[in-house]
């Protein structure tokens, strides 16, 4: 099958124009009379593509320039510089054609109408997407079944918790059935199990209906589990672009090595092999440099009573920390 | 276009659970009202007249004054400066929604809730001052009134979405806004009618977009202007609404390209 590119995105820079002023009263005034502008370089000169139907994961720390990027894209910023193209529409343009095949979900920022229960907001989105009514009927019921917040539609947004309001959030942004979906931290501030079930539940939509995602997460587990490739930024620039396998096996500091022992072992003895992260017998696990591996795992298997063993792939959180310690 | 009716809908809904805001937001507008009442009653006493007018038509003024100032002044779009300072107006920005309908319907639900209400204050004004007011019956005038007002709404509309615009550069956006107050309270006619002040400053007020929002359309009512008069105004009104429009457009479209979309 031909892949089709949904997102292109070429040379992209973005400077922001920040207003500077100096503390104080003093300050104040002085800013009143004649303000500083201090440009800021958000986006310093990205390209890359993501397929249709393709789920990607953008990484960095705060203020990498993920948002920054997602904005652009869906067109709520002019880039500086550059060619953006999202389903071959320029997205600054905001024509209702290309607006209407995106959805982007804010994880700090709500479209929700607050003293109103979430349906009001649903039923608002149906009109201005022209959804039928038989449509959306189907699509709010599957929704909501699939997040379990059948019960609480109508129940107005500010007395739902933070998980069911990011819930109807989500709801919201799909009732058009987008093409192509941006998240930004949606799973910021919740609970581990509803951070799962939103998980589960944007693995369940892009294979269902094969929409083109990009997610941005704070939590590695996020991204470990729904992208397979992931793009990370780091001050304005791409520094790293492909499978997350890749970047395991590229950047991975150590390896996971997990024995069980059929006898005891001096503990002097495991060390030598590398760092211990865990040994209760006859459990134990060791910290091992990612190319020392294979010697390490020959080692034990000539030395150590084992009965089983078992090389694991590094964290993914500490993989990034890595990445990020050895660019600086 | 169903899409504006629900924004008008929920924003009417969404006043009513902030019903004691909304309530003592009234009685601010009513007592406001009587101490302007009680001093033109106080300054007028029957038989006399100041200008133009008598106790029933001053009375009848401050009355007009007082419900066209609930259609015109009563908007949302003073939410405008910080919704883009917070970065909320991106969540109208990526849906295919008119920004200036959006905003423009929100302030139709408002208008509805505001003029339900003065239509009920009226009426007990009514019944407890009994005052002598002026009715008007010939349905030219009263046509004629209702075409002012709605020029009234749509002036006011743009210039206080302009003001809001300023969000896109500065997050003071309440300063110029307390001018406008400030303003509107004077030059618009919402306290004296202003064919008292000299006719030298009337003649420059006649080309004041603010003359338009409240003074215009009540004297329109009250027919005391003349039909070349009315139709002068309505013309200087007209050209206000293209003129601000115009500005609006151009305003936003400098903004947006401004626009940072903070707060995310």
């Amino acid at each position: 099958m031909l892949k089709v590119n949904a997102i292109t995105v070429k040379n992209l820079i973005k400077t922001y124009r920040v207003a500077e002023k100096s503390p104080g009263v003093l300050g104040s005034i002085k800013s009143l009379v004649r303000r500083k502008y201090r440009d800021v370089l958000a986006v310093n000169d990205i390209s890359f593509n993501v397929e249709e139907g393709e789920l990607v994961g953008f990484i960095g720390p705060n203020g990498a320039g993920k948002t920054t990027t997602l904005k652009c894209l869906s067109g709520l910023l002019y880039p500086t510089s550059g060619e953006v193209s999202v389903l071959n529409h320029k997205p600054w343009e905001r024509k209702t054609q290309f607006l209407k095949s995106i959805a982007f979900v804010m994880g700090q920022k709500n479209q929700l109408w607050w003293d109103l229960p979430p349906m009001e907001t649903f039923l608002l989105n149906k009109e201005i997407y022209d959804i039928d009514g038989a449509n959306f009927q189907e699509t709010i019921k599957e929704l909501s079944s699939l997040l379990e917040i059948g019960n609480i539609l109508l129940t107005p947004v500010k007395k739902l918790s933070l998980g069911q309001r990011m819930k109807c959030e989500l709801v919201a942004a799909l009732v058009h059935r987008p093409k192509v979906l941006f998240l930004d931290e949606p799973t910021i501030g919740l609970d581990v199990v509803i951070q799962k079930n939103l998980r589960e539940f944007i693995k369940t939509y892009n294979q269902k209906y094969q929409s083109t995602i990009i997610l941005t997460s704070h939590y590695m587990r996020d991204v470990e589990a729904l992208a397979r490739r992931v793009i990370i930024i780091d001050g304005g620039k791409i520094i790293f672009d492909g499978l997350l396998e890749t970047l395991v096996k590229k950047y991975a500091p150590y390896k996971l090595i997990s024995l069980i022992l059929k006898k005891e072992v001096d503990v002097q003895k495991l060390k030598k092999l590398g760092i211990i992260k865990s040994y209760n017998y006859p459990q134990a696990v060791l910290s091992v440099e990612s190319r020392e591996t294979n010697k390490v795992v020959t080692e034990i298997l000539k030395n150590l009573p084992v009965d089983d063993i078992n090389v694991q792939e590094a964290d993914i959180e500490d993989v990034i920390r890595h990445v990020f310690q050895n660019k600086k | 276009m169903k899409k504006y009716w629900l924004i008008i809908k929920n924003t009417w809904s969404e006043t009513l659970t902030y019903r004691l805001n909304f309530v003592m937001w009234r009685i601010r507008v009513v007592v406001q009202f009587l101490t302007i009442y009680f001093l033109w009653l106080a300054v007028l006493p029957p038989n006399t007249n100041f200008g133009p007018y008598d106790q029933k038509l001053i009375l009848t003024y401050i009355l007009g004054a007082w419900f066209v100032g609930a259609i015109v002044f009563s908007t949302r779009t003073a939410d405008i400066g910080e919704a883009i300072n917070s970065g909320d107006v991106s969540n109208t920005l990526i849906k295919p929604v008119n920004f200036f309908l959006y905003w423009f319907s929100r302030d139709l639900g408002d208008k509805a809730m505001n003029i339900m209400f003065s239509v009920v204050e009226i009426t007990l004004v009514f019944l407890i001052l009994e005052p002598s007011v002026f009715i008007q019956t010939q349905i030219t005038f009263f046509a004629l009134a209702i075409l002012s007002i709605i020029l009234a709404v749509i002036i006011y509309f743009f210039i206080s979405t302009i003001l809001g615009f300023l969000g896109f550069w500065t997050p003071e956006t309440w300063a110029p806004r307390f001018i406008l107050f400030i303003l509107v309270g004077f030059i618009a006619g919402e306290i004296f009618p202003l064919d008292i002040l000299p006719s030298g400053v009337m003649k420059f007020l006649q080309f004041s977009p603010f003359t338009y929002l409240i003074y215009f359309p009540v004297k329109v009512y009250l027919g005391q202007l003349s039909y070349p008069q009315i139709l002068g105004g309505l013309t200087i009104a007209l050209a206000w609404t293209i003129l601000f429009y115009l500005f609006t457009k151009l305003v936003w479209r400098f903004g947006l390209r401004f626009y940072a979309a903070q707060g995310r």
